[in-house]
């Protein structure tokens, strides 16, 4: 059992590491501008994004930061608020489910169109700049995050085996106690179905989110700035600052889902 | 029960609602307030003229005072360079707001000293046509020319490449687009209108307005001197010698390699006057394309003229104009071969130049610098 | 019965749809009456829509603002509808895939995360340089952009079929192709159609985001012009609520396909009713 497990983390962190020494390798030979047909002014070799990264790491941390409270502050809010409207869409199916419509509602109104809008309506929030502009990002990460885990969690609550249901109901179990003792643990592995979306997800939202923001930092920011003043090299390593970010999120993320659904499994 | 439902689906419905808007409900008395204070104080400023008198601050002390409230506004993205010099030569920090494309900051007094271009914003916050905010001469301005911090904006270019395999064509096109700006300054109005039938924007008054101040632009220097519409594109040595020592000192690169192909560029790095006259040789390429910096407006309107009168047929060429304004940026479209032509500020190929880039500006369109930071004199009194 | 039900669910939407009416109103009334410009904070609904439907001509060329948003909806829409084909057929074989070989899931997986999180901003000249014109690299883009749910939702979808029904099959003899076809392809399709209903909005969202990378003549080209000021705001709001309408409408779209095509959810849907 313990082998299995060992194998399984070998396998699961191995194989992508190799295939990535093979992108690594091809890229830094400039196979992969062969490929791709670009020049090392677009796509940057990666000897060059580490340096600049190494150089000024320092520099790197206050934006990394700001980033990352944006980022975590949308997605925990908006997994809240997606999972409570999910909840009401399971509780009052009639009227939740209009709920939900206008949650998707939400989704369809792109993020370059949400970001600016957001910012004209936190701009008598506070004089201090930082205060305003960090709120106007972290809502904008908010609603980007709140339509998957309001889906999710719908479908999690509802789509619960029906014998369960009819073994719950013979049991005289009241709807509150089976809301609890069954829908709820049910739609646990759909929450992370809907974080395995949101996570990536939050990241690309506070970067784009700083795109638009008064403030100037963050990853983002500083990604745009550079790329429009055409430093592809640093604009890359702020990219892998961003993606290097996304990664270490994605893996709390699993081994809390490995933790949590294995303590449910053992239940 | 039934009722107790509909309750909790409308209070659901106001928690969303109230959690996207609370933002602009709650806080927006206080800024009532404040705006019929500031429009008080507009009054009493207007009725008591706009002389010393008033007490309106020097442009140093107004610096100064939006600088300690960290109220200094400007785009970033490569149009930050000018105001920092501003700021630096006043020993203030660097800093700035970042403003969006329009003037709202400056009309709610989030920002009081915003950046604005002559020709555009600068029209939008004092002109009451379609999509202006009306202020007036309650504004008031700092031009970086008279602060001696102007860098050389709108040129044209391509790549070295381009340039050295194509002489011809370059020369083609830089004359015709130059016959264009020269048509295009002696008659604003018409091409202010050219331009409007070409792009789509807001309003025909904007774009006469736009056109006129751009005209200035053109048939100015940055010492206040006229210089002849028939001379437009060429480039004036100070000028870009300023431009360049500017750029160096505020262009900070985190990348090394960058930094130091910075600090080695002169100016034979990243201009030629070579393609400045056409004596009418066969071109190599006819088919082209030219990506402006920003979205279709009179800032380009020498490039419509030039198309629309058929001075660009006329050399036998075929011309194309991309709107800009996105986020494939014009040096980068130009660098990668997507456009043969583009507009964009000398600060912006000086930065793509460090960056790795091979690009070459083969002609100056503006002879000084269209930014200026505006204010509101309300702001500002003593 | 059947009509009692549908009469009552117009009855919910209606109700959500006025209440949020009644709410943007009151927000707007608020604004109107505190704000300089209000257009550019909240606008009242009835001036969006009465803006749609101006006949004044806002461009050189002519168009008001409704024909203005109606060609520029063409094309975006045309680029997200390819897009979102694209994306949609690539993940579900990247799905299918990834479930075959656990091997391709392992490097996959991560891989897959990684292009989401790169920005469009350091992709696109990318792109770009590879397709050679813009309206193919904007193309790619959104289908790079909206595979992803649709990839993770069907491998979802076929990991949630038991270990029970699994064996079943095996006891009758089924092969791998009707293990997918009879059994697994079926299972997955409620998850693969939730990615769809995730991707649709995202691909109409993702083109007028790449729209903004050069100008031309999408909706998400209008919507920053308008921003910027160079058009009126009005362009801005209609484009919002137009691009929010036809999200929703796509999410619906992906219901109805849905429906149609899965027998199991119609049977179960006749035995709700």
């Amino acid at each position: 059992m313990k082998g299995k497990v060992i194998k399984n983390i070998i396998t699961t962190v191995g194989l992508p590491v190799l295939f990535g020494a093979l992108i690594f390798t091809l890229w830094q030979t400039k196979v992969l501008h062969t490929l791709f047909k670009t020049d090392e002014i677009i796509l940057p070799l990666p000897t060059r994004i580490g340096s600049i990264i190494g150089d000024n790491f320092t520099n790197m941390l206050p934006q990394i930061a700001s980033t990352m409270i944006v980022a975590l502050g949308g997605l925990i809010l908006g997994s809240i608020f997606g999972y409570l409207i999910g909840v009401a869409g399971a509780v009052f199916k009639k009227w939740g489910m209009g709920g939900l419509t206008i949650v998707s509602a939400f989704n369809a109104i792109p993020l370059v169109a949400l970001a600016p809008v957001i910012n004209n309506w936190t701009r008598d929030l506070s004089s201090v700049v930082d205060i305003r502009s960090t709120v106007a990002k972290i809502i904008t990460v908010t609603i980007f995050c709140t339509a998957s885990m309001s889906v999710n969690a719908y479908r999690g609550l509802t789509e619960v085996k029906p014998f369960l249901e009819d073994l719950f109901a013979s049991y005289g179990v009241g709807k509150f106690k089976m809301f609890f003792k069954l829908r709820l643990p049910n739609s646990l592995p759909y929450v992370f179905t809907a974080l395995r979306v949101s996570v990536p997800a939050c990241i690309i939202g506070a970067v784009v989110s700083e795109y638009f923001a008064e403030q100037v930092i963050g990853v983002g920011r500083q990604i745009r700035e550079n790329i429009i003043k055409g430093q592809f090299p640093t604009a890359w390593a702020y990219i892998t600052v961003a993606c290097v970010m996304g990664i270490l999120m994605y893996v709390i993320l699993l081994i809390v889902e490995a933790i949590v659904l294995k303590n449910r499994r053992a239940r | 029960m039934k009722s107790k439902r509909v309750l909790a689906a409308l209070l659901a419905a106001s928690c969303l609602a109230t959690s996207f808007t609370a933002c602009s409900g709650d806080a927006s008395s206080s800024s009532a307030a404040e705006s019929s204070a500031a429009s008080a104080d507009a009054s009493s400023s207007a009725a008591e003229g706009s002389s010393e008198s008033t007490g309106l601050m020097s442009d140093e002390e107004i610096i100064k005072k939006a600088s300690s409230e960290n109220k200094v506004g400007n785009w970033g993205l490569g149009n930050e360079y000018e105001i920092q010099a501003l700021l630096s030569k006043y020993g203030l920090p660097t800093d700035y707001i970042t403003m969006d494309f329009t003037m709202d900051q400056i009309d709610k007094d989030t920002i009081t000293l915003a950046s604005a271009m002559t020709f555009n914003e600068l029209g939008l916050i004092k002109n009451n046509y379609d999509g202006g905010y009306n202020y007036g001469d309650e504004i008031g301005v700092i031009d970086m020319n008279d602060q001696g911090v102007a860098m050389l904006e709108d040129n044209l270019f391509c790549t070295k490449e381009f340039a050295k395999n194509n002489p011809n064509t370059v020369k083609a096109f830089v004359a015709a687009s130059m016959k264009g700006w020269t048509y295009a300054c002696e008659h604003p109005d018409e091409a202010a209108e050219i331009v409007f039938k070409y792009g789509s924007s807001v309003s025909a008054d904007h774009q006469k307005y736009m056109a006129s101040e751009v005209a200035k632009l053109v048939t100015t220097d940055t010492k206040g001197k006229a210089v002849s519409a028939s001379d437009v594109g060429k480039m004036d040595e100070d000028a870009m010698q300023q431009t360049l020592d500017l750029a160096k000192q505020y262009i900070k690169l985190d990348d090394a390699t960058a930094a130091d192909k910075l600090a080695k560029l002169t100016l034979d790095d990243i201009r030629s006057s070579d393609y400045l006259t056409y004596d009418g040789g066969a071109v190599e390429k006819s088919d082209l394309k030219v990506q402006l910096k920003w979205l279709p407006q009179a800032q380009f309107m020498g490039y419509y003229v030039a198309l629309d009168k058929g001075y660009y047929k006329d050399n036998g060429l075929n011309v194309e104009i991309v709107s800009g304004g996105g986020d494939v940026s014009e040096t980068v479209a130009v660098s990668n071969g997507t456009v043969d032509f583009g507009v964009t500020w000398v600060s912006n190929l000086i930065n793509a130049n460090a960056g790795g880039m091979e690009l070459l500006e083969v002609a100056q369109v503006y002879q000084r610098s269209g930014l200026v930071l505006c204010y509101k004199k309300s702001q500002f009194t003593k | 019965m059947i009509k009692r039900i549908t009469s009552s669910k117009g009855i919910v939407t209606a109700v959500w749809v006025l209440g949020l009416v009644v709410i943007w109103e009151i927000c707007a009334f608020i604004v109107g009456a505190t704000q300089r410009t209000p257009v550019n904070v909240l606008p009242h609904l009835y001036q969006i829509i009465g803006s749609f439907f101006d006949t004044k001509s806002i461009t050189g060329s002519g168009d008001t603002i409704a024909t203005l948003v109606f060609s520029s909806a063409a094309e975006t829409l045309s680029r997200a509808l390819i897009g979102f084909i694209i994306g949609m057929v690539l993940g579900y074989i990247l799905a299918l895939l990834m479930h075959l070989s656990h091997i391709v899931e392992k490097i996959a997986f991560p891989y897959l995360m990684i292009i989401q999180m790169i920005p469009i901003l350091g992709m696109a000249p990318i792109v770009l340089s590879i397709t050679g014109d813009i309206s193919s690299a904007r193309i790619i883009i959104a289908a790079i952009l909206t595979f992803y749910p649709v990839s993770t939702n069907t491998l979802a979808g076929f990991k949630s079929v038991g270990r029970e029904r699994h064996e079943l099959m095996r006891s009758y003899g089924a092969s791998k192709f009707q293990l997918y076809t009879k059994m697994l392809i079926p299972s997955a399709m409620s998850y693969f159609f939730t990615g769809l209903k995730i991707s649709a909005p995202m691909a109409i969202t993702a083109s007028i985001l790449v729209d903004t990378l050069q100008g031309g003549n999408g909706l998400g080209c209008m919507l920053s012009q308008s921003l910027k000021g160079s058009m009126t705001r009005f362009v801005f709001w209609d484009i919002v609520i137009f691009s929010a309408v036809i999200g929703v409408l796509s999410y619906y779209l992906m219901g109805v396909i849905e429906r149609a095509i899965t027998p199991s959810k119609r049977k179960a849907k006749k035995k709700a009713q």
